[in-house]
């Protein structure tokens, strides 16, 4: 797969903050990429450069083969951004707030019609369409961000925090459109997320701390680098689990071992059949990703 | 172009939809109305009564359209300015909501938004003054009317032109805006203080000489002269019709801010239109170069 974002030796600063120092990653055409860091990791920054909303100090950004220097408007034509908060206008209807929205792209009349019926039915809102934002639900309203994001087709769908503070219906149709789209239309998508089980979907990862990427690599690469195995164990005694001379912990129903990796487990079972009866072997989380390589754990969108 | 004109529908619409910026503008033209109907209304009846030679009868209409006329230009000159200024709150508001990132976001150039809240504030305050200005000839006719055609063509220029100054003038302070305390810092100033040295509340004649003169650089004092002129203009023609003495009329005149002064000289009609003007294109002048300037610094 070609690459559609190419970053090389990216570098912000904000008076005496660096923002971002010599950030360089690849983001493959199609794929969902996860961006995860803590507040002020650099990310929002990444992405204001990306957008052109920031001017970078050093480095070279490409997306879709276009540098960021030589064409940022063809480069905005390339990108739809769902931002962390709704930026719709709450006195306006949704239809007038995405008629507006549509015309910077030069979409209007029959066209802007069209592309609205599409998307009305893509994300369910056409009972919306004359309801005045402001007194939409969050969910409703993160609908209509997700359609204004769309409307001109872009190539890369960028979510920053897209499902913070959503309830689970409105999550599952979120990540179900964005399914839709990258199977039906090969969009590619630039997700930050504070929820680790959104990013464990990504294809591939790049975690940021201080400015500086810290790790990437696909999910399961980033498990089996930085984190160990599990087996949990149900229907025995501690001692039983303290015998195994592996780290644990008591869970509701049985004990967690924490071990390195899969063939410890195998190692384990076969040297003591009569514990394992009833248990589950699973990867480490990219909680425990996080946790490893940053030191600290993001917990439902607060640094912990 | 197609861009630039569904920006500016929103825009308006934007204004009229959002009750905090509609109502905020005619906080200052409703006052206004208060102190006329409430107390000044009435100071300004007995001052005229007051201003004429003894045993002069004059009709009570000719008193009312002179009221009426200053209360028709004090009300638009305010109008003219803080409607422009809480319609021009709007592009402040967009950065505080983000509204103004994710306009940027699309391929639209700086200038585009610059000039579609420029325009869009230079449409919702021609409508409010247009409005008021039909109301306040409505009022007149009941009163007291005294306007010739030319009078009536005379005063939609002036409040044309006075519209203008407030978009030009509105936009150039606004753009340097960013947080709700400013927003709200320059409302109050504007709403509580241009009344004031616009000659609104009280005419300028009666403020001390040094800040007549204060007030005589400020272009929008100019404005309300104008319109004041061209408001009052048949009830003078009919004053003198009637055979009220010229210096009579000219102290009238004097006293109500019709003739301005610029450090003891007398400005004509002709000048006033000429400040104002230059004012306006001067303020989008440096309204223009201020987003070029910022285009560069990112």
């Amino acid at each position: 797969m070609e690459n559609i974002i190419e970053i090389d030796g990216l570098y912000k600063s904000f008076k005496e903050v660096k923002a971002v120092q010599n950030i360089s990653f690849r983001v493959k055409r199609g794929e969902l990429f996860a961006f995860l860091g803590v507040n002020g990791a650099g990310k929002s920054t990444t992405i204001s450069i990306l957008c052109g909303q920031l001017k970078k100090d050093a480095g070279r950004v490409k997306i879709d083969g276009v540098d960021l220097d030589t064409d940022e408007d063809k480069i905005k034509r390339d990108l739809g951004v769902v931002f962390q908060n709704s930026v719709l206008d709450k006195a306006l209807t949704v239809r007038d707030n995405l008629e507006s929205r549509a015309a910077l792209y030069g979409i209007y009349g029959k066209e802007f019609e069209r592309r609205l019926d599409e998307l009305a039915d893509l994300l369910d809102f056409k009972a919306l369409l004359s309801r005045t934002v402001g007194k939409l639900s969050g969910g409703q309203r993160r609908r209509v961000d997700i359609a204004r994001a769309l409307l001109h087709k872009p190539k890369i769908l960028i979510l920053d925090e897209p499902t913070t503070g959503l309830d689970p219906q409105t999550r599952k149709l979120l990540w179900g459109v964005v399914s839709e789209l990258r199977r039906t239309e090969d969009m590619t998508v630039f997700l930050t997320t504070h929820y680790m089980e959104e990013a464990a979907e990504a294809d591939y990862v790049v975690i940021l701390d201080g400015g500086r990427i810290v790790a990437e690599g696909t999910p399961l690469q980033l498990k089996n680098e930085y984190t160990g195995d599990f087996i949990t164990l149900y229907g025995i005694e501690e001692k039983q689990a303290a015998l195994l001379g592996a780290p644990y912990e008591r869970t509701t129903n049985g004990y967690r071992i924490s071990i390195q990796n899969t063939a410890t487990a195998t190692d384990m079972i076969l040297k003591n059949p009569e514990v394992f009866t009833d248990y589950e072997i699973v990867k480490g989380k990219m909680d425990d990703v996080f946790l490893a390589v940053t030191g600290k754990s993001l917990m439902g969108g607060e640094e912990k | 172009m197609k861009a630039l004109s569904l920006l500016i529908k929103r825009n308006c619409k934007m204004f009229f939809k959002d009750k905090g910026l509609f109502f905020t503008s005619l906080i200052t033209p409703l006052i206004l109305l208060v102190l006329y109907t409430t107390f000044l209304g009435e100071v300004y009846r007995d001052s005229f009564k007051m201003s004429l030679p003894q045993g002069m009868e004059i009709p009570e209409r000719l008193i009312e359209a002179c009221v009426g006329g200053q209360l028709f230009s004090s009300l638009l000159a305010v109008c003219c300015v803080t409607v422009a200024f809480c319609s021009n709150m709007l592009m402040v508001q967009d950065k505080m909501t983000g509204a103004r990132n994710d306009l940027l976001i699309a391929p639209v150039k700086k200038s585009t938004l610059a000039f579609g809240y420029y325009i869009a504030t230079a449409i919702t305050t021609l409508i409010v003054c247009f409005v008021a200005a039909l109301a306040s000839f409505i009022y007149l006719a009941c009163v007291g009317w005294y306007l010739s055609f030319a009078d009536v063509c005379l005063l939609f220029l002036d409040i044309f032109l006075l519209s203008m100054f407030g978009t030009a003038l509105s936009s150039m302070i606004n753009c340097f805006l960013s947080t709700q305390g400013q927003m709200s810092a320059v409302g109050t100033i504007v709403s509580a203080g241009y009344g004031f040295i616009c000659g609104a509340y009280m005419p300028i004649s009666q403020f001390s000489d040094g800040l007549q003169k204060a007030i005589s650089l400020l272009p929008g004092t100019y404005g309300t002269s104008l319109i004041r002129n061209h408001a009052l203009a048949g009830a003078f023609e009919e004053m003198a019709a009637q055979g009220f003495p010229v210096e009579v009329v000219e102290s009238i005149k004097n006293s109500i801010d019709c003739n301005l002064y610029f450090f003891g000289n007398e400005v004509s009609v002709g000048a006033m239109y000429a400040v104002l003007a230059v004012s306006v294109l001067v303020l989008l002048g440096a309204y223009i170069l201020v987003h070029k300037l910022s285009d560069k610094k990112k």
